[in-house]
């Protein structure tokens, strides 16, 4: 799993590439911290390169909602995949996020 | 515009151009202070503004009774603030707390509702001229400011009153006047009426809780607000925690009032009708979130799993197909094209199982 992490129009923009499961978690987790220093810019998680999400993704990508939110910050999810999308919806986390 | 001031004026004018940092910073703290305090104390507040008086302002004050002012600090309205709420009950709750936060200058404060004769009518608002207690910035300490707290229809006509010019050197005739005077007591019986509303509303909205905690579903019409009393019941959380077995998942809070338009589109009048709908598909929905979930490792949900998968399952026993369960998640997620697809892959999960009818 890579992470690539850009500023692109006041937003924090989070690239994932490849698998983001248990055994790459902590690593996406430390990588993707910057995004807690979000005041005032919104989020985009882009997953359009992302294979698959496990729980562990699951549970780093509501860390970053809950980090956000409370700063006024919006996250939103990109670019994902039908089996990702069916993954949020299974598990009930659609309407937690944002999608574009 | 020319102003005609002494030196002693003059001087004071220098010296309130040299602090407009201060002035500006003192404001900024107020307001932003104030509007945490009276938000977190529950107060509906329309708004609260903030402003420091501008030079013309002050040039013309200092013309017109320069005298009565030794100091800046004799100038009690050079950092202006303005609560503004929508209910006449919470101005007394706001200068309640101002009390509280600050030094009321009393000699210096004014209640101006009570400033009219029983039956005259005009400008009602509550000012008070404050100082902070303490500050880790003692210039702070020195500068007095004004708070004025009004409801949103007080406000109304004092700023149109403002825009007309009624204060102007015109003397305006008494027709006129005594119109102004009747717009104002119309809008403090508005006032009124907005409170008692609200009172009602409230009292209202505690007998609907009343009646769902004690279970009397059937009389609570199904609305936003009683539908949020009743997620207080946490009436999905036994089918959740059923379906959270199955692969040991922890479940995480969601806002679940986004059911509520698709509630309304079943047809739902009452609570008592949403809590059948649980009892009688919580089978079949937990049998339907089981054969998504069972073939994955899947071990965090969110609290809308159970009653999505509900939902559904309503919906499919109708006979709604591919139609009724993409309604549901463009109610859910929004109207996007995604949602035909996650359509298709639950109407093929639910293909097998016998709560579907056979076409």
């Amino acid at each position: 799993m890579q992470t690539t992490f850009k500023e692109e129009n006041n937003d924090y923009v989070m690239y994932f590439e490849g698998r983001l499961d248990t055994a790459v978690a902590p690593k996406v987790e430390q990588e993707t911290a910057v995004l807690k220093e979000c005041d005032g810019h919104n989020i985009i998680l882009d997953c359009s390169k992302m294979e698959y999400i496990s729980s562990s993704g699951l549970r780093i990508f509501l860390s970053i909602l809950k980090t956000a939110k409370p700063k006024g910050s919006r996250v939103f999810i990109r670019g994902i995949n039908d089996d990702l999308r069916q993954v949020f919806a299974m598990t009930g986390f659609t309407n937690l996020f944002e999608f574009k | 515009m020319i102003y005609q001031l002494n030196p002693h004026n003059e001087e004071l004018l220098e010296a309130f151009q040299q602090k407009l940092d201060i002035y500006y910073q003192l404001a900024e703290r107020i307001s932003g202070q104030l509007n945490t305090v009276l938000r977190s104390q529950g107060i509906a507040l329309n708004t609260v503004e903030k402003r420091v008086k501008a030079l013309g302002s002050l040039k013309g004050k200092l013309e017109l009774k320069g005298d009565k002012y030794k100091t800046l600090e004799d100038i009690t309205d050079l950092v202006g603030i303005r609560v503004i709420t929508f209910y006449n009950d919470d101005v007394d709750k706001v200068a309640a707390i101002v009390n509280q936060l600050y030094d009321v200058d009393w000699s210096n404060s004014i209640d101006k509702r009570k400033a009219h004769e029983f039956n005259s009518f005009g400008y009602n608002s509550l000012h008070y001229v404050c100082r902070l207690h303490k500050s880790e910035r003692p210039e702070y300490l020195q500068v007095p400011f004004e708070i004025q707290m009004r409801t949103t229809l007080q406000h109304a006509w004092s700023a149109i009153e403002h825009d007309l010019g009624y204060k102007s050197s015109i003397k305006l005739p008494f027709e006129y006047r005594r119109q102004f005077s009747r717009l104002a007591g119309l809008l403090e019986l508005a006032d009124e009426e907005f409170s008692r509303l609200r009172t009602t509303m409230t009292e209202y909205r505690r007998h609907l809780q009343g009646l769902v905690s004690s279970g009397r579903l059937e009389e609570v019409p199904l609305t936003e607000e009683s539908f949020r009393s009743f997620l207080e019941l946490k009436p999905f959380d036994r089918l959740n925690r059923r379906i959270a077995k199955v692969n040991q998942a922890e479940i995480v809070s969601a806002p679940l009032m986004s059911l509520f338009p698709i509630l309304e589109d079943f047809g739902f009048q009452t609570l008592a009708d949403v809590q059948h709908f649980i009892d009688d598909n919580t089978g079949d929905a937990y049998r339907l979130a089981l054969g998504q979930l069972a073939i994955t490792d899947i071990d965090i949900l969110s609290e809308m799993v159970g009653p999505q998968n509900l939902c559904m399952v309503y919906s499919l026993k109708k006979g709604e197909g591919e139609e009724g369960v993409r309604h549901i998640y463009d109610r859910l997620y929004g109207p996007v094209a995604d949602n035909t697809l996650l359509a298709k892959s639950i109407i093929d999960q639910a293909s097998t199982m016998s709560f579907v009818p056979r076409q």
